[in-house]
C-alpha cells in the first residue's frame, strides 16, 4: 500500500506561517489593541504598585542607610525596628568600648521632638544627636554649611524637604509661597533656642517628619528630661574584625542586642512587613492588577481565537498541523506580551520620573522588572493555553459548516 | 477500474454522531467510486449525509466502519500528524463560505497550502499570483477579502485549492453563496482550470442549475447513495 510522501514544513515555511499569526493577529485591531491594553495594565499595575512598596519599605530603613560609618548598631535587646528608640544607660557606651575588636564605639540619641515654628505652630521633627566629639552619623550630603558648623552655640541643621516644606516659614502676602527655613533662622525646640547652621539632604524616611541633626549633648538637652537617653551605640570594628564575630562578641559581653548595618535593615524592614498593613494593602493591589489583567487579556485573546476558529479549522483541514498551530498562538501571545509589558513598564518609569522629588515612595529595581515580566508570562501562558486547548480540540470538520 | 486510475474507493463507509440522547446515523453503508480526471456532484437534499462523506473523503472526519480509501491510502489508519500531511499534499479544499483569512490578501490567501508545505514565502507568492491569474482576477492579489465580490472570493477559493496542485479537490456548495450568473462563471473557472487527467472532482452541491458541469451525479438520501448518473458534461 503506498505511503504519503513525508511532507514536514520548511524553516522558511514556518517562518511565513508565523508571519500569517502575526497578521491574523494585528488585522483584528479591536481586539489587538484590547489585549494589549489588558497587559498594559496589568504590567503597570503590578511594576508601579511594587514600586512604590519598594519605596516605601526602604524607608523604612533609610537612616541606616544614610549612616554608612559604623560596621554595627548596638541597642536595647527589645528594639524591633529603627523608630523603636528603647534608650539605654548612658554607661553601656562604656561597656561596649570596653569589648575587644572595637575600634571606636559613639553614642547615638534619636528622637522625635516638637519643633515651636515662627508662626506659633508646633511640628513633629525626627531629631538625631551625634557624638559631640566626632560628629559620626551625620547627614550624607550637606547641601549648604559644613558638618562641623554643629559644634556651634545652638546649631542645628535640617534636611532640605523639612526646610522647603513643614518647617517652611509663612508667605509674606496671603496665597503666596511659603519662604523655605534658611541657614541662620531659629526655631523652638522643646522650649530650646535652635538655630540653623546647615541645610543636608537625607533619604526620606518613613514617617516623612523633618530630620534636624544636632549634637548628643544638645539633642540630650532639647529631650525631655529622662533617666535614660542614649538610643543606639554605633560601633567600628578593628581592621580585620569580622563585623559578625564582633556583633556576636557584644551582644554576648553586654546582653545587648548588636546587629550589622544590613541586619538591622533586615529587622526593619521584616518589621515593617509583619506588623503593618503596608504589604497587604500593596499586594492586594498587585494582585488586582494580575487577576484584572489576566481577566482583561485572557478574554479577549480568547474571544479572538474563537472568531477566528473557522480559520484555524481551515488552516487544519489545509494541512497545518496541531504544533504549527500550537506555535502560531504561543507567538501572538508572546507579541502581545512583550508590548504589553513593554509598555507598562515604561507607563510605570514614567510615572517613578514624574513623581521624583515628591513625597511618594518610588524604587524600581531590577528585581521587580522580573517580576512584572514573570507575571506577564504566567498571564500570557493562561490565554494561550486556553486558546491553545480550544484549537487543538478542533475537528477541521467545522469549516463545511455553513 | 485499474487502480491507478481510482482517486476514491469507498465501499460500505458508516458514519454516526451523537446527537442529545440519540445517536444520528449519518452514513448508512455508502458506496461510491470516483475516478482520476472525474467531476463528479454529490447531490441530495439538506441532512442526508453529502457534507458527512465527503469530510470522510477528504480525511477530516473518521468513518466508523467499512472502508475508504483515497488514492489507495486508507486515511483512518494513519496517524493524526500523518494525516494531516496527507491532507496537506493532496486535497485542495473549496468551501461555501470562502473561508478566506480576513486579514491576508489575496495572494497570501491563495499562497498558504504552500507556506504549509514549506515552500519559501517568496516563491509561494509568486505562485499563488499565477494561480490568481488563471483563475481571472490577476488585479485583485493585493486586496483583501472584504475588498472583493463573492465571485472574486471564490475564485481565491479555488486558486487556493489549486495552487499545491492537489489530486484531490473538495468543494462544498460553491455556489450557493452567489447568483445564477456568478455561480456559472465559478464553475466553468472550477472545471476548466481544476480538472485534469490526474485530478478528481467532488462538489456537495444542491444548486441544479450547475449539474451540467458533472460527468456524474451521484444522488444521496438519507445517508446512502441512491442513484449515480452519468452525463455528458456541458463545458
Amino acid at each position: 500500500m503506498p505511503q504519503p510522501p513525508p511532507a514536514r514544513v520548511g524553516v522558511k515555511g514556518r517562518d511565513s506561517m508565523y508571519s500569517i499569526a502575526l497578521k491574523m493577529l494585528i488585522g483584528d485591531r479591536g481586539k489587538y489593541l484590547g489585549i494589549i491594553m489588558g497587559l498594559t495594565f496589568a504590567s503597570l499595575l503590578i511594576t508601579q504598585q511594587s514600586s512604590i512598596f519598594t519605596g516605601l519599605m526602604t524607608r523604612t530603613y533609610g537612616f541606616i542607610t544614610d549612616t554608612s560609618q559604623p560596621d554595627v548598631w548596638v541597642m536595647d535587646p527589645k528594639v524591633q525596628f529603627i523608630d523603636d528608640i528603647k534608650p539605654l544607660q548612658d554607661t553601656e557606651l562604656f561597656r561596649v568600648r570596653g569589648v575587644d575588636g572595637v575600634e571606636w564605639a559613639v553614642p547615638l540619641y534619636k528622637g522625635l521632638l516638637k519643633a515651636r515654628l515662627e508662626d506659633g505652630n508646633f511640628q513633629i521633627c525626627n531629631v538625631f544627636g551625634l557624638d559631640d566629639a566626632t560628629l559620626v552619623g551625620g547627614p550624607p550630603v550637606m547641601l549648604q554649611g559644613n558638618l562641623s558648623d554643629l559644634r556651634r552655640q545652638d546649631a542645628i541643621i535640617v534636611n532640605d524637604v523639612g526646610a522647603n516644606t513643614r518647617l517652611s516659614r509663612r508667605p509674606k502676602e496671603p496665597g503666596g509661597r511659603p519662604i523655605p527655613l534658611r541657614v541662620g533662622d531659629t526655631l523652638e525646640i522643646n522650649d530650646h533656642r535652635a538655630i540653623v547652621v546647615g541645610i543636608c539632604q537625607v533619604t526620606r524616611t518613613f514617617q516623612s517628619q523633618p530630620v534636624i541633626y544636632t549634637t548628643y549633648t544638645r539633642a540630650t538637652t532639647f529631650a525631655p528630661r529622662e533617666r535614660k537617653l542614649l538610643s543606639f551605640i554605633l560601633v567600628k570594628a578593628k581592621e580585620g574584625q569580622d563585623p559578625k564575630v564582633l556583633r556576636e562578641r557584644i551582644a554576648q559581653r553586654t546582653g545587648l542586642a548588636a546587629y550589622t548595618a544590613q541586619e538591622f535593615k533586615d529587622l526593619t524592614y521584616n518589621f515593617f512587613l509583619k506588623n503593618t498593613g503596608i504589604p497587604i494593602n500593596f499586594g492586594i493591589a498587585v494582585a488586582l492588577g494580575f487577576l484584572i489583567g489576566t481577566a482583561i487579556a485572557g478574554q479577549t485573546f480568547y474571544n479572538f481565537t474563537l472568531e477566528n476558529l473557522r480559520y484555524f479549522g481551515t488552516l487544519k483541514a489545509m494541512g497545518a498541523t496541531n504544533g504549527i498551530l500550537l506555535r502560531m498562538i504561543l507567538l501572538q501571545a508572546l507579541l502581545v506580551g512583550a508590548i504589553g509589558y513593554g509598555l507598562g513598564v515604561g507607563g510605570a518609569t514614567l510615572f517613578g520620573v514624574a513623581m521624583r522629588g515628591t513625597e511618594l515612595a518610588f524604587r524600581l529595581t531590577q528585581e521587580l522588572l522580573y517580576i512584572s515580566a514573570g507575571a506577564i508570562v504566567i498571564i500570557i501562558i493562561f490565554s494561550a493555553v486556553i486558546s491553545i486547548y480550544k484549537v487543538i480540540r478542533l475537528e477541521p470538520a467545522i469549516v463545511f459548516k455553513g | 477500474m485499474n487502480p491507478e486510475q481510482t482517486a476514491v474507493s469507498c465501499r460500505g463507509v458508516t458514519k454516526s454522531y451523537i446527537a442529545g440522547a440519540t445517536k444520528v446515523l449519518a452514513l448508512r453503508g455508502v458506496d461510491l467510486e470516483v475516478s482520476m480526471g472525474e467531476l463528479l456532484m454529490l447531490v441530495g437534499p439538506s441532512g442526508c449525509g453529502k457534507t458527512t462523506l465527503i469530510s470522510v473523503i477528504a480525511g477530516i472526519l473518521d468513518h466508523d466502519e467499512g472502508d475508504c480509501l483515497v488514492f489507495q491510502q486508507d486515511l483512518r489508519a494513519l496517524g493524526q500528524s500523518r494525516k494531516t500531511r496527507f491532507r496537506g499534499q493532496n486535497v485542495g479544499f473549496v468551501f461555501q463560505a470562502f473561508n478566506l483569512l480576513p486579514t491576508l490578501t489575496a495572494a497570501e490567501n491563495v499562497a498558504v497550502p504552500l507556506l504549509l508545505l514549506g515552500a519559501g514565502r517568496a516563491k509561494a507568492i509568486a505562485r499563488a499570483q499565477e494561480m490568481l491569474s488563471k483563475v481571472g482576477i490577476e488585479d485583485k492579489i493585493r486586496s483583501l477579502p472584504s475588498q472583493l465580490s463573492g465571485g472574486q472570493q471564490q475564485r481565491v477559493a479555488i486558486a487556493r485549492a489549486l495552487v499545491h496542485e492537489p489530486r484531490l479537490i473538495v468543494c462544498d456548495e460553491p455556489t450557493s453563496a452567489l447568483d445564477h450568473d456568478t455561480g456559472g462563471r465559478v464553475m466553468e473557472v472550477l472545471r476548466n482550470t481544476a480538472l485534469s487527467s490526474d485530478r478528481a472532482l467532488i462538489i456537495v452541491t444542491h444548486d441544479n442549475r450547475i449539474f451540467n458541469f458533472a460527468d456524474r451525479i451521484a444522488r444521496m438520501d438519507d445517508g446512502l447513495i441512491t442513484l449515480v448518473e452519468s452525463q455528458v458534461a456541458s463545458s
